[in-house]
């Protein structure tokens, strides 16, 4: 690649550690930002005295120390999962396997040889049994996606690597160490006792405000992207030649992208890139209770797998950072699936709120006597949708051989991943680019 | 790779990335501390500034009469009128010994860019240079022998120091390098985060015995010897620093120290046993500058 500008769309968290790393590598790099600020999904909410998230959760302290703003971090105090069915609360992973029914059917579908999975409801199906399956994954995953889990690839059960062994001891670490020690949290750089949960307590944005900091007149607030320009036809090679922002054409020789994924089809008019258009986001309503009292959950992250539950999943985020609310109150975030416009998404506030409290009656009898208030937000593009149809679209996104052009960070890979995934897979994107 | 704070000296409330280069195994620390820095990440307490005699007693006296064994028996046949250049010599401990225990004619002369170490090895009598050896007008070829023991893990740009000091050796000079080894059972066990050697932040290249082959073939040096020797310091800190890090007593931390003759003892003891199957705490190479 030669020395011309490198242009970088987005200046959320991927998009700073792109642009940083091509400056360090010695690029002239510049970042365009369709909105007013910067920090896009890795921002923390600050309001009435607590704080939320609603992008980028956990952070750790490797992902910290890489960035660069360790000093500004404070340790997760715990952090766990569990899962609430049936009037019982089980701990994930283990939990579950206390379960007769449940451990039988997955030691069952252990020993039955299988054939490789067409959808993610027969993958599932085959990789924990039929009860647990049917139970627990199938039901969070469609409510997660928002389509039939017959309808969902295989690949939407892609896991961080590791065995029973491995989260058996990183297990007994946290104990051990007494720290919050990320467990699946990471499937780039290995796992490990040393690695754990912490967070910002100042709020993400320490951390995309660092690497802005080191982008000094770099970062165009308000410029959105109209076009990429590339150059050459099918036979020839093609290559991205600039962008086009606020009608004027700027030249350059590589462009990458953290918009979400189905916006390239838009940007770049190709039918190499036609496909990706078809990829969607599921929307979600996040509901933030803020209530009285604190570890109203049996775990930070509580699952709820029941069909009958307009929600899927509660995270009450002051049991990790007690920070996030005054002393003696909480936030309970409510994650509701949605499609844009329909009635979840248009409900008011105070309709959510009566929502979640009566789905939440069970698990915390008081919940209506501790209610303090309540904000949401909502998201077009909280996740990405594993379909079926459109696989081949999510295999574009890498594949489409348009020299110069890369696709980068959680929207942009249409993938599901976490924070540290998206640092050190962006890096590793950007090195492959410069090279 | 590893992650983890200055255990040791507590110089910053940060925490340090250990990384390996996927293409040549070298391990260094991603994000350096800047140079107007050093001053904060060597506290005036630090080791090579303050190994004395009435601080460490035992383990000073023991670890002089082995180390000038040692140096002695490298630099054996070298002539009585060599002259020997120390790079990155720290308070003087090693010229001082070839001082005392090896031929009265030798010309030994020490670099350091640190004012603290200056002054505490010219107060040894010596000579030292202040400054980078590579920006050090000393003239070409010059020196019989060189050392840098323990130095080329500190350096921002090892290779331009080792073509230095490759230019001021005579056809045919020695350089005896000595640094933490990354082959090490211990290094294995603790690199994500303990490992005694990380000296977080202070160290910022370490290597095995093939990456510091690399890097010594790069810069134009043959190498004459490349093996391991004993040291029992790293595992002595990598106990130490997990024991710290997990909220084990002071007391119990405390025993875990330099100063203790038991937990070096214990160091000792491990590492010998990893010294016989070639896996020391320390490589030691010898490199010739071709004829």
């Amino acid at each position: 690649m030669t020395r011309a500008p490198v242009f970088v769309l987005g200046a959320g968290f991927a998009g700073l550690t792109a642009a940083v790393e091509l400056q360090r590598l010695g690029h002239d790099v510049t970042v365009f930002e369709a909105n007013d600020s910067i920090g896009g999904l890795a921002t923390s909410h600050h309001l009435g005295g607590v704080q939320y998230d609603t992008g980028a959760h956990f952070v750790t302290n490797r992902l910290a120390t890489a960035v660069g703003v360790m000093d500004q971090c404070d340790d997760a105090e715990r952090y766990g999962e569990a899962v609430w069915s049936r009037g019982q609360c089980a701990s994930y992973p283990f939990g579950l396997m206390r379960s007769p029914r449940f451990a039988g059917s997955a030691l069952l579908a252990r020993l039955q040889s299988r054939a490789p999975a067409r959808t993610a409801a027969d993958r599932f199906r085959a990789e924990y049994g039929r009860t647990l399956a049917d139970e627990v994954a199938i039901p969070l995953i469609e409510a997660w996606s928002g389509l039939p889990a017959e309808e969902l690839s295989p690949s939407v059960a892609d896991k961080i690597p590791g065995g029973i062994a491995q989260t058996i001891a990183l297990t007994a670490a946290r104990r051990l160490t007494r720290r919050a020690v990320a467990i699946g949290y990471c499937a780039e750089a290995p796992q490990s006792a040393n690695v754990w949960h912490v967070y910002p307590r100042a709020g993400l944005e320490v951390f995309t405000q660092h690497l802005a900091d080191q982008l000094v007149g770099k970062i165009r607030l308000q410029s959105p992207v109209e076009a990429i320009n590339i150059e050459g036809t099918r036979e020839q090679r093609m290559r991205v030649v600039g962008v086009r922002v606020g009608g004027r054409d700027h030249e350059g020789s590589a462009v990458i992208s953290t918009l979400p994924a189905p916006l390239l089809a838009r940007l770049v008019d190709h039918p190499l890139v036609a496909p990706v258009a078809d990829l969607q986001f599921r929307a979600m309503v996040f509901v933030q209770l803020h209530l009285r009292g604190r570890g109203l959950l049996p775990e930070p992250v509580t699952w709820f797998p029941e069909r009958r539950r307009p929600f899927f999943r509660v995270t009450e985020a002051p049991m990790s950072m007690p920070w996030f609310a005054p002393p003696g109150e909480t936030v309970l975030t409510v994650d509701f699936g949605a499609e844009v416009h329909d009635a979840i998404w248009a409900a008011d506030d105070a309709a959510l709120a009566v929502t979640a409290l009566e789905g939440l009656t069970d698990l915390i009898p008081d919940i209506q006597a501790r209610y303090i208030g309540v904000t949401s937000t909502r998201t077009p593009i909280a996740y990405p949708v594993y379909a079926l149809r459109t696989e081949p679209a999510r295999l574009a996104i890498a594949t489409h051989g348009i020299g110069g052009l890369v696709s980068a960070g959680r929207n942009g890979e249409f993938a599901h991943l976490l924070m540290e995934d998206v640092y050190w897979r962006t890096l590793r994107i950007v090195r492959a680019l410069a090279r | 790779m590893g992650v983890g704070p200055d255990f040791e000296y507590r110089t910053s409330p940060d925490s340090f990335l250990a990384v390996r280069c996927t293409r040549c195994g070298v391990v260094y620390l991603d994000r350096r501390p800047d140079i107007s820095e050093l001053d904060r990440i060597y506290p005036d307490h630090y080791h090579a500034f303050a190994f004395t005699e009435d601080r460490f007693g035992f383990v000073y006296s023991v670890r002089r009469r082995l180390e000038a064994k040692r140096l002695l028996h490298t630099f054996r046949d070298l002539p009585d009128t060599a002259r020997i250049l120390d790079v990155g010599c720290g308070d003087g401990f090693h010229l001082d010994l070839l001082q005392s225990f090896g031929p009265k004619g030798w010309g030994l002369e020490g670099v350091d860019i640190d004012d603290r170490a200056i002054s505490a090895a010219r107060r040894r009598g010596l000579t030292v240079h202040r400054g980078r050896v590579e920006n050090l007008e000393l003239p070409e070829a010059s020196f019989d022998a060189a050392l840098m023991i323990q130095t080329v893990e500190h350096l921002a740009n090892p290779v331009a120091v080792l073509r230095a000091v490759h230019r001021l050796l005579v056809p045919g000079g020695r350089l005896l390098l000595v640094t933490d080894n990354t082959g090490s059972l211990d290094f294995t066990i603790a690199k994500r985060r303990h490992w005694g050697g990380y000296h977080f932040p202070r160290h910022w290249y370490l290597f095995n015995a093939q990456s510091l082959r690399r890097l010594a073939e790069r810069c134009g040096f043959t190498v004459a010897s490349m093996g391991t020797m004993m040291s029992p310091v790293n595992w002595v800190y990598s106990a130490r620093n997990a024991l710290d890090d997990w909220g084990a007593s002071r007391e119990i931390v405390d025993r875990l120290s330099l100063e203790s003759p038991v937990a070096l003892a214990a160091g000792t003891v491990l590492d010998t046993v990893h010294q016989l199957v070639g896996r020391g705490a320390l490589l030691r190479a010898v490199l010739t500058r071709p004829r």
